[in-house]
Parts: structure tokens; sequence; C-alpha cells
């Protein structure tokens, strides 16, 4: 078991939650879109142009957005087996370093990230059905991405070393 | 540095960052990476992790994953699951260990709204283990069954594992489900056929339960319909080629919360619940399908797989046997690693050494389901198996895994029957999709 992390202060708190509310407003888009298509599609033949365009767009929201309360939980998938041979301060250790890996690495995908989004800008990229301009998606995954890589930060601030 | 020899020193520092407890997202995307530098350049590598995010976070067959687990959780605080363990419960009244088979049977329906073996032992934990032991169920059978039957979860469709393997793999979605339908309808009868055992070989364990009247198994069967209507028209949909597996996800979603509301059982804090969790989850995993595309698209570079196909044909080993090797190597990572987590790692090494001997990606997807099935109840780290005891802690450990071993022989052989008779999995997907 992790050892149990303090709480969060207050900007990291209302980051969390803003980026959750959006995940949800992306999977409500997605539901209501998607079964709008088919009772369209199915009854009155006329299914809604670019339904498939508002889930791909849709899905990247959720996905960049919905990763900060998994930091903020720490319910990133990890494998646990050597807790029970480390006590809690080796075991707060490894967590730590876990948490400077992955910030580490939420900012490598942030810088790698923003030269296809400035590319997609430059060139004016869009989305084939609807026309999106596809750096306002890219644009949406980069907050995602730079909020969760804040989360995690503040995440690694409240922690202790022995856990409590 | 030869590209195959730092294909197989990554794997190994992969796996010294998850057992040191790094998160499998974090470890996969670093040593991805990191191998693409070594082997590409900085540039190159750079380049393929600035769009394999949002690449993978946009393809369309995986808007699925978080809708389908969504549903699982609406379904599940909608008290759908009790529906359907109470109607096996009184169904299968008077026979003996029939809490038991009533458990794996409402598991493996459970597990067809679901998708998630995981949440599907929890629910049945939640709902199962305390009606066995106040019939004077043994602690071992009843938890062994609630385990074995959880694990039904991934092989069923909606799986959410085969949709995650169909998207590395490139395989389809809707032919994936149906190669998981029979073998899953086999395993939930090879458990049943455990529990029956076990019932007669220690029948002081299983108690006859009294026996209900006919009349009272006629009102079982309407409690369930709920879940009928859900499975029917989501699941079904898709078999009768009505909608495409995303469609299928959200209109399960939407049909579950209108049942709940309609019916009175969905809170606002269940719903709510439902919803961060499925977020969470989906979410998690996401991280993980990133990291491993990143992860794959190395392990393609140094040719490892290449190599190891090669190797296998240069010893003139049968098929068989690079199978059973395969399986071996699934089951002894399975003690040790998740299963999603396995399976995106594994399977961009083990397809194409697969696939060059002649065997079918859609049949390698069922068999890698069922060997994760065997790890999420595999002793001393089945997955399930501290599911159920972290909702009954009060259950020893020694216990769960007495319990478990039994139904282990269940899906070791359907792998030899799958083995022998692939068509148990290709037949479905042929039959419908051609």
């Amino acid at each position: 078991m992790s050892p149990e992390p303090g709480p969060l202060p207050l900007w990291a708190r209302l980051l969390v939650r803003v980026q959750t509310m959006l995940a949800v407003l992306a999977a409500t888009v997605i539901v209501v879109f998607t079964v709008a298509d088919v009772v369209l599609r199915y009854g009155f033949d006329h299914p809604i142009t670019g339904a498939y365009d508002v889930v791909q767009a849709m899905l990247v929201v959720l996905v960049f957005h919905g990763i900060a309360p998994v930091f903020d939980s720490r319910a990133n998938i990890t494998i646990d087996l050597i807790d029970h041979l480390l006590g809690r301060r080796g075991q707060a250790a490894l967590v730590r370093v876990s948490d400077v890996l992955q910030i580490a690495a939420l900012g490598l995908l942030f810088w790698a990230m923003l030269a296809p989004a400035l590319q997609a800008y430059d060139y004016d990229d869009r989305m084939l059905e609807l026309g999106l301009k596809l750096w306002v998606v890219w644009a949406a995954a980069l907050s995602g991405v730079a909020g969760s890589a804040l989360v995690a930060f503040a995440r690694l601030r409240r922690s202790s070393w022995d856990g409590l | 540095m030869a590209p195959p020899i730092l294909g197989a020193v990554s794997v190994a520092v992969l796996f010294a960052m998850l057992f040191l407890r790094v998160p499998v997202w974090a470890a996969l995307v670093i040593v991805g990476f990191g191998g693409n530098w070594a082997l590409t350049g900085w540039d190159s590598a750079f380049a393929l992790l600035g769009t394999t995010p949002f690449d993978t976070a946009s393809i369309y067959t995986l808007s699925v994953v978080p809708l389908f687990i969504l549903t699982g959780g609406i379904a599940a605080v909608s008290g759908l699951s009790t529906d359907l363990f109470r109607a096996a419960q009184v169904l299968l009244s008077g026979l003996r260990g029939g809490l038991s088979i009533a458990t794996i049977c409402a598991s493996a329906c459970f597990g067809a709204v679901c998708g998630s073996s995981i949440a599907t032992a929890a629910t049945m934990s939640r709902i199962a283990l305390g009606e066995m032991r106040r019939a004077g169920y043994a602690d071992s059978i009843a938890t062994g069954s609630i385990a074995a039957g959880g694990s039904l979860g991934i092989l069923f469709p909606p799986s959410i594992i085969l949709v995650i393997y169909a998207a590395i793999a490139e395989q389809s979605v809707p032919k994936l489900f149906a190669a998981g339908l029979l073998p899953g309808v086999m395993l939930t009868l090879l458990y049943i056929g455990v529990a029956v055992v076990m019932a007669h070989l220690r029948p002081l364990e299983q108690p006859v339960a009294p026996s209900a009247s006919f009349g009272e198994r006629l009102r079982a069967l309407r409690g369930p319909w709920q879940f009928l209507a859900l499975f029917s028209v989501s699941i079904g949909g898709i078999y009768a080629g009505v909608f495409s597996p995303t469609e299928a996800a959200s209109v399960a979603v939407a049909g579950a919360i209108v049942l709940g509301v309609l019916s009175r059982r969905l809170s606002r804090a269940g719903f709510t619940g439902a919803v961060g969790q499925a977020i969470r989850t989906s979410c998690a995993l996401f991280a993980i399908i990133i990291g491993a595309n990143v992860f794959s698209s190395f392990m393609v570079q140094t040719q490892l797989p290449t190599l190891l196909a090669d190797t296998a044909k240069a010893l003139a080993l049968p098929g068989v046997a690079v199978m059973a090797l395969v399986i071996v190597a699934y089951i002894v990572m399975g003690c040790f690693l998740e299963g999603i987590g396995m399976i995106l790692i594994t399977v961009p090494v083990f397809l194409p050494l697969v696939k060059s001997f002649g065997y079918d990606p859609i049949w390698f997807a069922i068999i890698v389901v069922i060997v994760v099935e065997v790890g999420l109840i595999h002793p001393p780290v089945g997955m399930n198996l501290f599911v159920i005891q972290a909702h009954a802690p009060d259950v020893k450990i020694g216990a769960i895994y007495r319990g478990i071993l039994p139904f282990l022989l269940a899906p070791l052989a359907l792998i030899i029957v799958l083995l022998l008779f692939p068509q148990l999995a290709l037949f479905l997907p042929r039959v419908i999709y051609g």
C-alpha cells in the first residue's frame, strides 16, 4: 500500500477539479453525440455529420485531462511486489522517485508534443469531416499534460518520507 | 550495440523499473524513448514521442474503453449485479454448490456488460461473499468461486483487454468480441464443473440451500431483465452489425443511466462515483497504452521479434512448442505483472513470432486473454484474490489461495482445447463476419 499523501494545496485541488470536469464533459459529449447520431441515422435517416470527429476530439480531451485525477490519487498502475519487503520509509522513497520520473516523463511529453502542435497551427490542419482546426485539439492535449504535471508536482511536494 | 541486444537489455531495464515500483506508463515511455534515441537518434525519437500520445488518444476504437467501464460502474451501483446474483441464487437453490455456481453465472453475465475482471470480482465480492458465508460455505470455496467467476469479465464481450489488443495488433474489435464468446461460455461451464466436483468432494464446505418453489423460480427469471435488455441492445447490436463498438458502448451508457433512473436505483452519489471511477480507470489505462505504443515502436526497430521468430525456426521448433513456450512465459509473467500492462509490453514482441508460425492473431488474442485470466487468479499475486481480501479482510489469504487452486485447472484445460481446436475461437468470427 502506498504511503498516504497529505492534502494538495488549493490551486492544485482546483486544477484537478477543473480537469476532471473537462474529462466528464468530454465523456458526456461522446455519449450524447453518438447516441443522437444512432437515433437520427436509424430513426430519421439523417446521421450527424462529423460525429466521428467529435468522438476523436473529445477522446483526446478526456484522456489528457482525465489523467490529472489519476496523478492526484496516485492511481497509476504499478507493480507493488516489493512493498512487503520495504518499510514505510522505503516505500515512500520509491514513491518519490517514481513521482520524479513521472514528472520528468510528463515534461518530456509536453516538450515533444509542442512541435507537432505548432505544425498543426502553422499548416492550419483540420479534422476531415468537421473542419475543426487541429491545433485546438492539440492545445487541449497540451494543457492536459501540463496540468497533470503540475498536479503530480504538487503531490510530490506534499509527500512525506514516513508516509504520515 | 546490435539492435536486438539493445532490445533485450531494454526489456530487462523495463522489468527492473517495474519491480522498483515505477508506474507502468512511465517505465514504458522512458525505456521506449531511450531505446529509440539510442537506435535512431534524438530527432527521430523526439518526433515519435511528440506524435504518439496524440495519435493514441484519438484512436476512435479506443473510445469504447471509458464508455464500457462507465456502463459497468453504473450497472453495479444500480443493482444490476445484485439482480443477476439473486436470480441465479433462486434458480440454483436446492443444488449442492448452488451458490458457487450462481456466483460464477452471475459473474459471467455481469462481465458481459462490464468488460473488466477486477470490477466484476469487486462487485461479486460485495454481493455474493456475505451470502455464501451466511449459508455456511467455507471461505476457501466462496472466495475461489468469486475470484474464478470474476476473471470471466475479460473474456466475454465487451472485454476491455480485447479492445486494447485490437488497437495494438490492428485487429477488428467486433471479430475479437465474437471470438471471445464461445471460449467464454466454455470457461464458465468448466468453472461450474469445478464447483460441482468440489461440492461432491467436500460436501460439508457447500451446504444445500432450501429449494425454491417453481413459482419463485419463475419470478426470479424476471429479475435480471434490465441486464438482458442492456446486453441484447449493446453487444447484440454489434453482432447484428447495427452498431459500431463505440455506438454500442454509448448506447449502453445511456441505457444503463435510463434504466437506473427509471428504477430509482441510481442515486446522484452513485452516478458521480461511477463516473469519477470510470474516468480514473480508463485514463490510467490510456497512459499505459500511450507508453506501450512508444515502447512497441522501439521494439519493432530492434528487430527482436524477428530474431525470436528466426531463432525458433532455426531450432526447428514445431509451432505447438513455440506456443507452449509463449504460454509458459505469459503464466510466469502473470505472477508478477498486471494483465493489461503485460499484454501491451509483450504482444508487440510475441505476435510477430506467433504469426510467423501461421497462427491467427484473433485466436492468439483469446489465448492471451485466458492466460491473463490465469494471472488474475494465480497465487501469489493474482489481482482478483487481493480484491476479494480487500472486501473481506477477515478471510485469510491462505484460504483464498486454497480455494482458487482447483479453479486454475479450468483455464488451463481451455488453453489445451484451444490449442487443439482453434475453431472454438475462430468459428463465430468467420460465421458472422466472413
